[in-house]
């Protein structure tokens, strides 16, 4: 029985090994490996050496940190408010979530320019409102980015979340009330801590998806907020120091692996 | 003694077509990564349509070329793409790294040409500026001191994401002439650009970003390549204090005898003025001929980059000086770019 289901994935399985897995070490090794010169650890020693890396990284930390932030902000009320809807309303709701998923990245993330540009929608009808005079700088630095990510990003964090709060019983909670805890009680002591698996855990997809970011801090941040994956960019192409890249593309890696390792710890406990 | 068998194999080589036929001796088809854009509709219209007219040799296009692409290539073994476009300190540093070939000039027969164009790895065929700019109706400048004087020129600017455009025009504001700028004083253009920095709303890496930009309303003030914003009646431009360079077509390293004899067919066809005066009907670039100028509209010499009175206000870019000192440079940007 189990040697059939392997052959059936085996093709794929080698698909993977040859196509993926090989080509990514081989890009792993190149920081350790020179032509003609061997084993060295000089590229690691090079980041070291040059801060300017390490705070790229540092820098691809905080920005994602920001921008999960606000998508907890933003996401956990949206799946509690659909939560509450009527049948008809929620399928529209979650269509509304998921609707941003069917449109290229690229269309979405210039779409923003359109709306929060110096001449865009919004700053036009601050200016119509009176409430500014200048144009305010919504794009081309991190609070774009930021809004940018967040966008994309949202119905990864909303749908985990709905689905583990419509599993929630009702009668957990009319229990809780019959015995005379407040509305704030039975959020905080019942509601929340059983939503909080699923949260963590579509908290930190957000966040390891943030960390890979190409499109948006290249388009929304006007070159002027650095993260890894642009830096790296510009070390492969560029100018081309492909060693250097995968020393930096290594410690991305493991950076992801280890966060990736927490975050199916909590998965399990959430669909527990 | 290899050069002289070189040489003696390039004399003999019309010979050898006569005897043995050109089937053997060069290909029908070869490939080209170059920039893309109006620049590569340039070249198929100016040099690949005569050429495929002539030899019926097809040349196929592809974009964008960048050096991790040749590096990749070359690594790899594959000798398919025969021919790649490199800026004028990328040329440089693809020779360092041993991805291109000599070109042999003999076999390219060219016409007369520039002597910087004429480059021992490269065929450089296309000079372009990079230029002040903006958007019509705010106050224009004159001179990069102006240009980076956001009091009396209030405005945002959108700049190049590249330390070797800005430095130097960093440097001219500090009081440089443009005969002095090399070697180049990094650490006082660094200074300028960190007073400046606050009226950069956008670095760009694309040459499209800076005219989009622009119309948008985004930046009033662009640092730009010239043939992107000459002849659009919404931009303002200056040649003064501009960049002007050179951009190269080099051969592929391992690249076979037959695409190499197609390869120096095309070179032949990139040196004709005729043809170079084609290539600058679809954009404000020139080539490398010096008899190309009586070929060009009179009223639109003011666009190019090497008519008369443009050449004479821009300095031209020091390829060797990058070559030597780029990697530290960039390192030194990277670091800029992190505290805006």
């Amino acid at each position: 029985m189990r040697s059939t289901g392997f052959s059936f994935v085996a093709p794929l399985l080698v698909l993977m090994v040859v196509a993926f897995n090989l080509p990514i070490l081989y890009m792993l090794g190149l920081a350790f490996w020179e032509k003609g010169r061997g084993f060295t650890l000089e590229h690691y020693e090079g980041l070291v050496e040059a801060p300017v890396y390490l705070r790229v990284l540092g820098n691809t930390m905080r920005i994602p940190v920001i921008a999960t932030l606000a998508n907890v902000i933003i996401g956990y009320p949206l799946a509690h408010w659909m939560r509450g809807l009527q049948n008809r309303a929620r399928l529209v709701a979650i269509a509304l979530v998921v609707l941003p998923f069917w449109v290229s990245i690229l269309v979405r993330t210039y779409a923003w320019i359109v709306v929060l540009g110096n001449g865009g929608l919004v700053n036009r009808a601050l200016q119509w409102l009176g409430l500014t005079d200048a144009p305010v700088s919504f794009l081309y630095n991190e609070l774009g980015v930021t809004i940018g990510m967040a966008n994309v990003l949202l119905p990864f964090l909303v749908l985990p979340l709905f689905a583990a709060m419509i599993r929630i019983d009702d009668r957990l909670m009319q229990a809780a009330a019959s015995l005379g805890a407040s509305p704030r009680t039975i959020f905080w002591k019942i509601y929340f801590p059983l939503t909080l698996p699923a949260l963590a855990a579509g908290t930190l997809l957000v966040f390891i998806l943030c960390l890979g970011f190409y499109v948006t801090p290249a388009i929304l941040g006007g070159g002027r907020v650095p993260m890894i994956s642009n830096l790296l960019d510009t070390l492969i192409n560029q100018i081309p120091r492909w060693e250097q890249a995968s020393a930096i593309s290594t410690v991305l890696l493991i950076v992801t692996l280890a966060i990736f390792a927490a975050y199916r710890r909590l998965d399990r406990k959430a669909s527990l | 003694m290899k050069r002289r068998t070189f040489v003696a194999a390039a004399a003999s080589l019309p010979a050898v077509n006569i005897l043995s036929g050109t089937a053997r001796a060069q290909s029908k088809e070869i490939r080209m990564i170059e920039s893309g854009g109006a620049s590569g509709e340039s070249i198929e219209k100016g040099y690949i349509e005569p050429l495929f007219k002539k030899t019926g040799i097809k040349v196929v296009r592809e974009s964008p070329s960048s050096l991790g692409k040749l590096r990749a290539l070359v690594e790899s073994g594959q000798t398919t793409t025969t021919l790649f476009e490199l800026g004028s300190g990328i040329v440089q540093q693809a020779k360092k790294l041993g991805l291109i070939e000599k070109i042999d000039w003999a076999a390219v027969d060219p016409a007369p040409m520039f002597p910087e164009a004429k480059a021992e790895y490269g065929f450089g065929y296309q000079y372009f500026s990079t230029i002040m700019a903006w958007r019509k109706g705010v106050k224009e400048p004159k001179t990069f001191a102006e240009f980076f004087d956001s009091k009396a020129f209030p405005g945002k600017r959108c700049l190049p994401d590249f330390p070797h455009y800005c430095l130097p025009f960093a440097l001219q504001a500090t009081g440089v002439p443009i005969d002095k700028l090399f070697p180049l004083d990094v650490d006082l253009a660094f200074k300028k650009l960190n007073e400046v920095k606050k009226d950069v709303a956008v670095w760009w890496k694309a040459g499209a970003q800076p005219p989009q930009l622009m119309k948008d309303n985004e930046v009033q003030y662009s640092i730009c390549w010239s043939g992107r914003v000459v002849g659009d009646p919404a931009f303002g431009l200056n040649f003064a204090g501009g960049k002007a360079d050179l951009s190269f077509i080099a051969i592929v390293k391992g690249s076979s005898p037959e695409n190499k004899a197609a390869a120096h067919k095309l070179f032949h066809e990139m040196s004709l003025p005729e043809n170079q005066a084609k290539a600058a009907e679809v954009i404000s670039y020139t080539g490398p001929s010096p008899n190309l100028d009586p070929l060009l509209p009179k009223d639109k010499l003011w666009q190019f980059p090497t008519s008369k009175q443009n050449k004479a206000v821009q300095y031209f870019e020091n390829a060797e000086w990058w070559a030597d000192n780029g990697e530290a440079v960039n390192k030194k940007w990277e670091a800029f770019k992190l505290n805006l």
